[in-house]
């Protein structure tokens, strides 16, 4: 600890603390424009500057670390003079006038500091060039005139995401923020996470959707999860007048610390599909609007028959991206209540049947936690493609990567992530486990297991670049890479059919596993048993609780001839336009209700916008369903059923 | 050794080799042999002797005449004549009012010139840089030897720190005290940095040591990095000098296929390897954060201090950065001893400076002399006197980041302590001499032109002050200034070196305050007469006509 005097106060901060942090701690504002919590310190601004007794200038505040006996002043007229000299040059150098920017109010730091130094006019005559604007990229605009090049964006980019896109060309006044090397940002290597739009302190980077719907202190704000996949990632949506407006990332997150990727933030609102009008119901043919009490009644009366016919009752799936609430309520109707013998998600298991019947054989978890991940220097990953299914994965690989984390890449085909990959090992379709097989020799053979170990290393070793067609060579350099590392972390994804050959090698590597599943509530799915494959074969009813998911076209193909479908949906579909029931559901912004992230974590969503009048929610849907077929259902105890079952992953 | 009875330096400084040096030098062998002389005549391709309008040059010794320029077609007449029937080729010899620096110094063997006091470019210009023979056989590795057989690493320390060297690079650190940093610093793993980005306008010191003697530079790394623990060490060569590099580059195989870089020299635990960088043409990378930034492969821009190179430099370890003439001087040091070197120049600040002398005199060129010398000795002496009909204005110091210096103070020793308390600076030992035709106002604006464009951009204050002022100037330049313009560069130059975050923008602000410091009246007729005193401002916008006829 060391302790210092800012202002006259004293103050005990830990060593390393810089006398920003510090300031901050105590209540000290000091005014920032290049600083920010998430990023390291940069020290261009020089808003931040203090004075500190005995140096020969002023110092910024930002990256000075606190050192013992330390004397700061933060508001002397030095410091006051040149906070304001500081501004003045930032309103000289571009296009500044605020009436006609987005940010322009609370949203704007460089306004609000202007403020705070009380400014009122610009001391040095503005003289700059205009800059063409920027308008290439989907969902984000560069306007280089309002940038203030503090380069927060250019360090999410590389700190928070490794994307390395955004940089900065040339030198002196003439400098200016530049995507790989002068490339429109629509036409680079951008992956629009929209990372720098959330850190840019100014209107230069504009997320074009919600450009000029209002400013952030009067839109409402909703800290929830994305629904998008099964990392849990904390989100905050922004919204006004029911409207969804923004996705931001919550730095409280204990997922994602405020980090998302293009799906959570963007394609999550992206979605052009009509909503359900009201409940319909199918009469002489055709399925016409009806009132709530005629649809529950008409599913109802195809439903209730069927209770306790088992194989030849009805069939169910529910999506996984329904609340865990909802998923046991979904699983307790149909199995539980009317004891029918299909009951499963749509996801059918894909992406964590395997993977709990491991864990039901160990008798514990195998998996590991995000922390895991995140603090992983040697990432392997096995037939995981991160990039589409789970990128925030990928940007944590990528940032890692940057930091010296090694990458290994093992999979089918090619993989969007080994351009990148110390060594990437890829085979032909089915010999993935083979692969880890002859990985594992290969880390025997040269002596580096972990553990003690009866396997011939140099037979199985052999065996494998047999069987796999790849060099012994490439073997032992990246079993060295995975062996050498002291905390490496083997991701797993749907590539891998059978995890249970990843056991030996995380033993010998002391690495940690960890499965980044299906949908957003995967792993409910699995623990409460609704991940068999979904094969409608003789069943006189389906009922499919599909919430906002849009259902496969060979989920709606498979049941082109159910007898009797009842459809639980947000949106309109192909498999809507085929049931016989349709119930409006809410979509995934209104959804309410708890969800567990791949590494187990028990989270809660919250809805950000209300119900639109015709739809009501899939819980109460299913209890309402269930109370017209004098089934007595409720939610009580459903955090119990999760826990029947030896999960993966310890669950929390 | 073998003896000669002659010798023949070529100079081999870029300009040379582009006017012919290396024809000359290959005809000069091929005739020399030709008469059947090539165990008598030593051949060097040397490093500059001297910056020149006679380039090539060629000197011959023992009778050091100058001759140049010299074509390959004058060679079997010079070789004949001078070599063959020794008389001197009086039609091919140089005037030697055209020489500077170091042939003055060659001059001063015959007594015709004023001696300076060489130790970095001791052997600059003399020996054949592409030979480690030759660099061997003036006294070269003498320090290594040495240092291995009697000096532990502590010894070498202590010898710096009494020897009283301090930075050459502008700041005038105490070396010894950095060298001691560092070897104080947690760490196994250490770097050393020869700073060799000479970007500042008008200093050509550190080249001349790189293209004229390469293995000083070599030499002194090893033992800099014996003292402080480092096995690796990196220079960083300006991107423009081609010629250095080159040399370096063979230095360093030379000098590792004898065993003086490598690993286990000479058998002892120390190993050293030495490896080149060529800069990309940015000023800023000499500064020291910044060329450790580009080093690394990222942009060139000043880290945040502290910390301090010395704790986290190079990929984060402790690092000793130092400038190629601080360096240059070690091996004396150790050759010789602290006490020796501490009797050289001033008691705060011994040794010996490396000045590049420019401008309005008779004579320009590269000096070695000692500390404490003054302005007005260096002019008269070794710049031969101001041009005729020339007086003295000002002398701007070390290149931009340096000082303007009122000829009010050419009496003023310098070295850093007695130029501190007169708040001017020595910088890097660029000297711009400048008569009465030259206007501070467009001296501080060319001056405030180079900074602008030279700021990395990372800080505001230098990023967008640099620019400001540089309006401001040209604005006075153009008869458009206010006395409110001169407020404001009054302020700019204050807020500069408070605010910025590295030599550069702190330095940048130096000309402005300067000029209105000593040259006020002057700054003000430009505003408020609306002349410029010395003719040299335009004092109106462009004309048109005379922009585009």
């Amino acid at each position: 600890m060391v302790v210092l005097t800012i202002d006259g106060k004293q103050l005990e901060v830990p060593e390393g603390t810089t006398v920003l942090r510090a300031a901050q701690q105590a209540g000290i504002h000091v005014p920032t424009l290049c600083d920010h919590p998430e990023l390291t310190p940069y020290g261009g601004c020089r808003l931040c500057l203090v004075e500190v007794e005995g140096a020969r200038t002023l110092q910024p505040s930002c990256t000075l670390p606190a050192s013992s006996g330390m004397v700061v002043h933060t508001s002397t007229d030095k410091v006051r003079t040149a906070r304001k000299f500081v501004l003045t040059l930032l309103f000289s150098e571009r296009n500044h006038f605020c009436p006609f920017c987005e940010v322009s109010g609370e949203d704007c730091d460089l306004q609000q500091a202007a403020y705070g130094e009380d400014m009122d006019h610009w001391p040095l005559q503005p003289n700059w060039e205009p800059q063409p604007v920027d308008a290439s990229h989907p969902f984000i605009l560069m306007d280089q005139n309002r940038c203030i090049l503090c380069r927060r964006c250019v360090r999410a980019c590389a700190e928070l995401t490794g994307a390395f896109t955004l940089g900065f060309e040339e030198r002196g006044a003439r400098s200016a923020l530049v995507a790989d090397y002068g490339l429109p940002l629509g036409e680079s290597t951008c992956l629009s996470c929209g990372m720098c739009v959330q850190v840019c302190p100014t209107g230069a980077l504009v997320d074009k959707r919600s450009a000029y719907l209002g400013q952030k202190s009067v839109l409402e704000h909703n800290q929830t999860i994305c629904l998008e996949c099964s990392m849990g990632c904390g989100i905050d949506v922004l919204s006004r007048n029911d409207q969804v407006v923004r996705i931001e990332g919550n730095w409280e997150a204990p997922v994602n610390d405020g980090v998302l990727c293009v799906n959570g933030r963007y394609l999550s609102l992206d979605d052009n599909r009509d909503r359900l009008q009201s409940p319909l119901v199918r009469k002489d043919g055709q399925l016409v609007p009806a009132s709530w009490d005629e649809a529950l009644d008409a599913a109802a009366a195809g439903l209730k028959p069927l209770i306790g016919k088992n194989g030849s009752g009805v069939a169910a799936a529910a999506s996984t991206r329904l609340t865990a609430e909802s998923l046991y309520l979904f699983k307790e109707l149909f199995a539980g209540k009317m004891g029918s013998a299909l009951v499963t998600s749509t996801e059918q298991g894909a992406a964590t049947a395997a993977a709990a019947r491991l864990a039901e054989s160990l008798g514990k978890p195998f998996e590991a936690k995000f922390d895991a991940l995140k603090n992983a220097d040697c990432i392997v990953l096995v037939g995981a493609e991160l990039n589409e299914q789970n990128p925030v994965a990928g940007l944590i690989t990528r940032r890692l990567r940057a930091t010296g984390a090694k990458l290994v890449i093992i999979d089918q085909g090619d993989n969007s992530l080994s351009e990148l990959a110390d060594s990437a090992l890829l085979v032909k379709e089915g010999s993935l486990s083979d692969l880890i097989a002859g990985l594992t020799a290969a880390v025997v053979k040269q002596g580096l297991s972990r553990l003690e170990t009866a396997l011939d290393g140099r037979k199985a070793l052999s065996a494998a670049t047999v069987k796999t067609g790849i060099s012994a060579d490439a073997f032992l350099t990246t079993a060295r890479m995975i062996a050498g590392a002291s905390q490496p972390v083997i991701v797993f994804g749907q590539n891998l059919a059978e995890p249970a050959v990843l056991l030996d090698l995380a033993a010998a590597t002391s690495a940690g596993i960890v499965s980044l599943k299906g949908g957003a509530n995967s792993l409910a799915a699995s623990q409460l048993g609704l991940d068999q494959p979904f094969t409608v074969n003789g069943q006189q009813a389906v009922y499919l609780a599909l919430g906002d998911e849009d259902p496969t076209e060979s989920l709606v193909k498979s049941l082109a001839a159910a007898p009797f479908l009842v459809v639980q949906a947000s949106h309109k579909s192909a498999l809507t336009e085929k049931a016989d029931v349709v119930l409006p559901v809410e979509a995934w912004v209104e959804r309410q209700g708890s969800f567990f992230s791949a590494d187990g974590r028990l989270q809660q969503a919250v809805s950000s916008v209300s119900l639109p009048e015709a739809a009501r929610d899939s819980q109460a849907v299913l209890v309402e369903l269930a109370a017209r077929m004098d089934i007595p259902l409720d939610a009580g105890g459903w955090q119990e059923a999760f826990n029947r079952r030896i999960s993966p992953v310890t669950i929390y | 050794m073998q003896a000669y009875r002659s010798m023949v330096l070529v100079s081999g400084d870029p300009k040379s080799l582009a006017l012919g040096a290396q024809a000359v030098y290959e005809r000069i062998q091929d005739e020399v042999k030709a008469l059947g002389m090539q165990d008598e005549i030593s051949i060097l391709l040397t490093g500059d002797v001297g910056k020149s309008d006679a380039l090539p040059l060629v000197v011959i010794y023992p009778e050091a005449t100058i001759y140049g320029p010299v074509s390959v077609e004058d060679v079997p007449y010079l070789v004949e004549e001078h070599l063959y029937k020794g008389r001197i080729a009086h039609n091919l010899t140089v005037d030697v009012r055209l020489q500077s620096g170091k042939t003055a110094w060659l001059s001063a063997r015959k007594g015709t010139m004023p001696a300076e006091h060489r130790i970095v470019l001791e052997r600059a210009g003399l020996i054949d840089p592409e030979s480690i023979e030759d660099y061997i056989l003036h006294d070269g590795y003498m320090a290594i030897a040495k240092m291995l057989q009697e000096m532990s690493p502590e010894q070498v320390l202590q010898e710096l720190q009494d020897s009283g060297l301090r930075g050459r690079g502008g700041a005038g650190f105490p070396t010894g005290l950095k060298w001691k940093f560092v070897a104080k610093a947690n760490g196994s793993k250490k770097y050393l940095v020869c700073n060799a980005d000479e970007s500042e306008p008008g200093t050509f010191k550190d080249r001349q040591i790189l293209e004229g003697d390469p293995h000083l530079i070599l030499e002194a790394m090893a033992v800099a990095g014996y003292a402080v623990g480092a096995d690796e060490g990196y220079i960083y060569v300006r991107g423009e000098y081609a010629l250095a590099q080159q040399r370096l580059l063979r230095a360093i195989e030379q000098a590792e296929e004898m065993g003086f870089l490598g690993e286990n020299i000479f058998g002892t635990q120390f190993s050293f390897k030495i490896r080149i960088h060529s800069g990309a043409g940015a000023y800023i990378c000499g500064e020291e954060t910044a060329l450790l930034e580009s080093l690394e492969g990222k942009r060139g821009e000043p880290r945040s201090r502290p910390p301090y190179p010395t704790t986290h430099g190079l990929f984060g370890k402790p690092t000793l950065v130092n400038n190629v003439e601080t360096l240059a001087n070690v091996p004396a040091i150790i050759v010789h001893g602290a006490q020796w070197y501490h009797n050289i120049g001033t008691a705060s600040s011994p040794g010996t400076k490396c000045y590049t002398i420019l401008g309005n005199v008779n004579q320009t060129g590269l000096i070695e002399v000692p500390m404490g010398i003054t302005l007005r000795e260096v002019i008269a002496i070794y710049a031969k006197g101001m041009q005729p009909g020339s007086q003295l204005k000002l002398a701007q110091t070390g290149g931009s980041s340096g000082s303007i210096v009122p000829a009010s103070l050419q009496d003023t020793p310098m070295d850093f302590d007695s130029y501190a308390k007169a708040s001017v600076s020595l910088g890097s030992g660029a000297l711009l001499i400048c008569d009465q035709e030259t206007c501070v106002v467009d001296l501080a604006r060319v001056l405030m032109n180079f900074f602008r464009n030279e700021s990395c951009g990372k800080c505001n204050p230098c990023r967008i002050a640099t620019q400001r002022s540089y309006e401001i100037l040209e604005r006075i330049s153009m008869g458009k200034g206010t006395l409110e313009d001169i407020d404001k560069l009054e302020d700019m130059s204050s807020n500069l070196f408070e605010m910025s975050n590295c030599g550069l923008g702190q330095t940048a602000a130096t000309p402005m305050r300067d000029i209105l410091i000593h040259f006020r009246a002057e700054v003000e007729a430009h505003v408020r007469l609306g002349v410029c005193p010395s003719g040299v401002c335009p004092m109106h916008e462009p004309v048109a006509s005379l922009v585009y006829g």
